[in-house]
């Protein structure tokens, strides 16, 4: 169990230190991801403040699993929020997620860190990885991915699979390692 | 169709199932609502198809892992001021649980009503005990503290606002409480718990609340406390989350959301506690 589900515990039971070590622990995962998608420091502020309040008015809404892939995935969808809301991109929006088996999901996530994950995205091939990280942080589709980089649809599905599944096989080993 | 074509469709339709755990597939595909690549249909093979389902996993893993790359140090200025400003939000939140105005949790409708019986009897009471020292309001205030007896008694369905209520109703409503008057109510300490029950407030501007400030004693500068608002009624009970014994003077003005470092607007009331 991650340390931030055991902090969700506390902050369902209105504990406010509890809810400042959360903060204290993963304001910059937040903030950083709010900034690589807006790329605005303010933006990615206004960001920071929505995720945790949310996490503190709405401690309901998170679930059990890993805290960090949910708190990421919040951002992830208030970012894209702004987005919209400035209109450059109004059609994008994250689908509604399946829940996961959550014992895979925290296995992996809750024994990796920032290094071990650039190392692993470092291992794909520049072309899989640059459509990887410019859909997860850039907010936006596959056809739009295909337009930006001039790259046919087709073979932007085939690259990002692959270079998931390789990414996937990639942690599993650094973490069993 | 042959198996040729078959092994392609569900490699294609693997291809949608790595999209959508990437979050980039849209909600609604652009070849219309038959087409297969939007979210709403790869949800459904994936939660009809274990092989789908279990690639789903995996790649939703390796997709998510991704974020912890965005984790950069934030400048310190930048990081405590958003600290400062949403640790102020959350202690402000959680004082005013103590006897909620703004936001009650589903299912505490009863709660809801019980605690707006409080409110109005600690109004009552605040009256009562601005104005009197007769016998016959004396009556009063044991009729009102008998009613709030039996209102407290009623909170069941919320334990955790229960305790916080009744620690706040037993404090305001102690005969050992010491209250400090001001004009729009007062400030009641009891023990080493300090609180404003506050009864004729007016609504600050928009985009403006209230900030408490304390002084500690031997001290010359205001803290900043808790930021609140008043109810439509103009009413405010606030817990302050100080050590009552070493306050010397409490003060309240008004001040942009998220409070201030220092108060910027002339104080609602200063009120020194001695």
């Amino acid at each position: 169990m991650d340390r931030g589900v055991r902090l969700m515990e506390r902050i369902q039971a209105r504990d406010t230190a509890a809810f400042e070590a959360l903060y204290d622990g993963y304001h910059r995962l937040v903030f950083g991801i709010g900034l690589r998608m807006l790329g605005d420091p303010a933006l990615a502020e206004d960001v920071t403040q929505a995720v945790f309040l949310k996490v503190w008015t709405s401690p309901e809404s998170f679930r059990g699993g890993s805290f960090t892939a949910w708190v990421s995935r919040v951002t992830r969808n208030r970012a894209l929020d702004v987005l919209r809301s400035r209109a450059l991109r109004p059609e994008s929006e994250l689908p509604a997620e399946l829940p996961l088996d959550a014992s895979l999901d925290d296995d992996v996530l809750a024994r990796l860190d920032a290094e071990r994950v650039r190392d692993a995205l470092a291992t794909l091939p520049p072309e899989q990885r640059s459509l990887i990280e410019l859909g997860f942080f850039g907010g936006i589709t596959h056809q739009e991915l295909a337009l930006r980089t001039a790259t046919p649809l087709g073979t932007v599905k085939t690259r990002i699979r692959s270079g998931l599944r390789r990414l996937r096989e990639t942690l599993g080993e650094r973490v069993s390692r | 169709m042959n198996e040729r074509d078959d092994g392609a469709a569900r490699t294609e339709m693997l291809e949608l199932v790595a999209l959508y755990a990437l979050g980039v597939l849209p909600p609604v595909a652009a070849g219309g609502a038959s087409a297969p690549d939007c979210a709403e249909r790869v949800r459904a093979f994936i939660e009809s198809d274990p092989e789908a389902r279990r690639e789903y996993e995996e790649l939703r893993a390796a997709a998510d892992a991704i974020a912890l790359t965005a984790a950069e140090p934030v400048d310190s200025a930048r990081s405590a001021r958003m600290r400062e400003r949403l640790i102020a939000r959350v202690r402000a939140d959680a004082a005013s649980d103590a006897v909620p105005l703004r936001r009650r949790r589903p299912g505490s409708y009863a709660a809801w009503m019980v605690s707006s019986g409080l409110v109005a009897a600690a109004a009552i009471l605040i009256c009562v005990v601005s104005v009197s020292r007769d016998v016959s309001v004396r009556a009063d205030l044991a009729a009102a503290q008998r009613r709030v007896a039996v209102l407290q008694g009623q909170l069941t369905q919320d334990e955790r606002v229960d305790a916080q209520e009744q620690r706040m109703m037993t404090d305001v409503f102690s005969p050992g409480a010491k209250r400090f008057e001001v004009a729009q109510g007062m400030v009641v300490m009891h023990g080493d718990r300090l609180y404003f029950v506050l009864t004729k407030l007016p609504q600050p501007p928009r985009g403006r609340v209230y900030q408490a400030w304390t002084e500690a004693k031997g001290s010359t500068s205001m803290a900043p406390s808790v930021t609140f608002m008043p109810n439509a009624e103009g009413l405010a009970l606030v817990a302050l989350p100080v050590d009552a014994a070493k306050v010397g003077t409490v003060a309240v003005s008004v001040e942009p959301e998220g409070g201030s470092k220092a108060p910027t607007t002339t104080p609602t009331f200063v009120r020194p506690l001695g």
